[in-house]
């Protein structure tokens, strides 16, 4: 019990420091808080899609179930945040660009990873056997996370684009007030930790639908 | 009221209220494991 208060104190502790602490980001202004939500949901979307491959191809070698649940919870996961990445950016775009969508390269990029996870928990619930689930599966999440890099790093900087920079500039320097970079790196662990709770708690329900299933 | 104040607070009662969810949840799980 004790690790998931220390999650909770973590979380709101930073949220305090980067909402009263942190000084404004000259050129977002107002919108800075929106920083400490974006991007965490979207670095833990990645980590979450990587996840899933990573247990797919484990499943693959070794056709362990339970790298068949890792992989479909972090999935599940995954589009969850990047559901939160989404809607956070999309209340920037209103307030710094005047409307909620404007199809900027980074909002398309974002949109197809939402259809190909989604496609992937659709293909899950389509098929009928565990096994045949499991292999399908695995070979789709593999496939789908070779689009993710692509889409979410490389096509936003190809095509001229409105969103900030990303955090890690040019020059590899991260280019920060010290306070907002401390706020930000620990909101962006608060939100990997609460991702590795999710996804135990995740797997630990999957385990049981099977378990009630035989 | 100021701005920052109303972000923490929205903020901080959503992170609370989704933290007691997942330990509810949890709680559920741990519950059916158990039988």
């Amino acid at each position: 019990m004790i690790w998931r208060i220390l999650i909770f104190l973590w979380i709101a502790t930073t949220m305090v420091v980067a909402l009263l602490g942190a000084p404004l980001v000259p050129v977002l202004q107002e919108t800075t808080r929106v920083l400490y939500f974006h991007i965490p949901s979207a670095w833990v979307t990645v980590l979450a899609l990587g996840w899933s491959m990573i247990n797919s191809v484990l499943y693959l070698i070794r056709r362990d179930m339970r790298n068949d649940d890792h992989a479909a919870a972090a999935a599940e996961l995954g589009l969850v945040f990047c559901i939160v990445a989404t809607v956070t950016g999309s209340i920037w775009a209103k307030s710094m660009w005047g409307s909620w969508w404007n199809w900027d390269p980074r909002e398309t990029s974002i949109f197809f990873v939402l259809l190909i996870y989604g496609a992937y928990l659709a293909l899950r619930g389509s098929i009928e056997g565990e096994e045949k689930r499991a292999r399908l599966s695995a070979v789709y999440s593999i496939v789908a996370f070779v689009a993710v890099p692509p889409l979410i790093f490389v096509v936003p900087r190809i095509y001229s684009t409105l969103h900030p920079d990303p955090i890690i500039n040019g020059s590899g320097k991260i280019d920060m007030d010290p306070m907002i970079r401390w706020c930000f790196f620990s909101m962006l662990l608060g939100f990997t930790f609460l991702f590795t709770w999710l996804q135990s708690l995740r797997v630990r329900v999957s385990r049981l639908e099977r378990r009630l299933a035989t | 009221m100021d701005r920052n104040w109303v972000v923490l607070g929205v903020s901080l009662m959503l992170w609370g209220l989704l933290f007691i969810w997942i330990l509810r949840v949890e709680r559920r799980v741990r519950d059916v494991e158990k039988r």
